[in-house]
């Protein structure tokens, strides 16, 4: 074990590119990844306001979005990429379902949140590129890992409630 | 990087947070069945360890355990052994027989519990019997959100190492543990943004848990408030600290008596072989411990 407190400064840091964002998967690795080996055939629903309201009826979190990004699996299933807010951006997650709604899993595709209520901050929303010793810096790359308040989960629980509900009224043939 | 492998990084709602997973050194399909196996660990800690799943080991003793001994899975009764090493080393002031507390605030849902908890109990009464059984000796509730957490990424790093990753980190929420040759840094968010600075801790083989936020009410806030065992208070000054130990399990518990003790947390500190990083507006950074 090592360690060492270090307070970095922001001086000789310049602005760059917007939105610090960490990408984990693509749609196809998801989809890979919660169901290996199948096909996907897309099979993108507009959610009726009829549906809209029992959905939330049945969830109790509101419809934000009436396209559902809703994939037919070869081997049986459903393959959904959602979206929930988090508490300044969208956290886009996929779910996988099982032929009777229950689910597979789960895998977050993308947070942007990494750096909590800071995000907020016009500095925060960049990528910092500037000097250390000489040597580029790309602070997303020099920095990976974040400790401290962080967004709870209860946001993408939530989004999950929802599209269950959504498997329920729109998606399980009645 | 160590090796021109890839690196690969998942994330997935557990533990009540968003837990992230991230390995270097293997090739792409190792790397993504060592992180699906890293994930099914942590979300069996997860389920045996809940508060708020009925089926849970710790569901179970809250209910039963005051009336008979309960045989809980091993990892369960690992972590109440080291919660019962944290308490003893801080004199009571890290306690999981809290949670009463926690649920009076709402920040716990009641436990479907036949019986009140006993207001005196404290952690002496969690009685840790041979084969992994736990008997109750009064009416207790105990929350162990304070420490699974840590203890699943202490157990996430080792499968991992086990894997071969060369360079790991499983970061759940903000409490994290970095595995491997390279030296990788923690920005540090205390709740208040600097635009001058940024602190940092520099790690190689360590873990990093933060606990607290210099704005502790902010909204939609997901931390819970910290309680001194021994008073029963909660720890309401407003302050952030990051402990850094070997394990994560260790980082993870001790940041709420650095909350509670500040100071006088130095010699647990040492003992641990940990530093604590404290922050708050008025006086800055303070460090303790080696």
């Amino acid at each position: 074990m090592r360690g060492q407190f270090l307070l970095i400064p922001l001086a000789s840091l310049a602005i760059v590119a917007p939105a610090h964002a960490t990408v984990y998967l693509t749609v196809e690795q998801a989809q890979q990844l919660l169901f290996p080996g199948a096909e996907f055939v897309a099979d993108n629903r507009t959610i009726t306001p009829e549906q809209e309201r029992e959905i939330e009826r049945a969830s109790g979190v509101s419809v934000r979005n009436r396209t559902l990004n809703l994939w037919r699996v070869s081997t049986g299933g459903w393959f959904i990429v959602d979206q929930v807010i988090g508490r300044h951006d969208n956290i886009p997650y996929a779910i996988g379902l099982d032929a009777d709604g229950a689910v597979r899993g789960i895998e977050i595709l993308e947070y942007r949140e990494s750096y909590g209520g800071q995000i907020r901050e016009p500095l925060w929303r960049a990528q910092f590129i500037g000097k250390r010793n000489g040597a580029p810096l790309a602070l997303k790359r020099d920095i990976q890992n974040i400790s401290g308040a962080t967004l709870s989960c209860r946001h993408i629980a939530d989004g999950v409630k929802r599209l269950l509900a959504t498997h329920a009224f729109v998606i399980a043939e009645r | 990087m160590p090796s021109s492998l890839p690196s690969v990084e998942r994330a997935r709602p557990l533990l009540g947070t968003t837990v992230a997973v991230r390995v270097h050194g293997l090739d792409e399909k190792d790397a993504h069945q060592a992180i699906n196996e890293a994930f099914e660990d942590i979300a069996l800690i997860h389920r045996l360890m809940s508060f708020q799943e009925s089926d849970s080991d710790l569901s179970r003793l809250n209910r039963e355990a005051a009336d008979r001994s309960i045989e809980v899975h091993a990892a369960t009764f690992e972590v109440l052994k080291l919660a019962e090493e944290m308490s003893q080393l801080s004199d009571g002031c890290f306690d999981i027989t809290v949670a009463p507390q926690l649920v009076a605030l709402g920040m716990l849902p009641a436990p479907d519990s036949r019986r009140e908890p006993d207001p005196q109990a404290t952690w002496r009464d969690v009685s840790l019997e041979p084969n992994h059984r736990v008997r109750f000796r009064r009416p207790l509730w105990i929350d162990l959100g304070g420490i699974a957490k840590g203890y699943a990424v202490d157990r996430a790093i080792e499968l991992l190492r086990a894997r071969s990753a060369v360079q790991a980190c499983v970061n759940a929420g903000g409490d994290l543990r970095i595995h491997g040759p390279d030296s990788e840094r923690v920005l540090l968010t205390t709740g208040e943004f600097r635009s001058d600075s940024l602190p940092v801790l520099e790690v190689e083989n360590a873990a990093v848990a933060s606990s607290g936020s210099v704005q502790p009410h902010a909204a939609d806030s997901p931390s819970a408030p910290h309680f001194d065992g021994r008073s029963r208070q909660s720890v309401s000054k407003a302050g952030f600290v990051s402990v850094l130990a070997q394990h994560c399990v260790t980082a993870d518990a001790v940041t709420k008596v650095v909350l509670a003790l500040e100071d006088q947390s130095e010699p647990l500190l040492r003992r641990l072989g940990a530093s604590a990083h404290l922050y708050d507006s008025a006086r800055g950074w303070r460090h303790l411990g080696v």
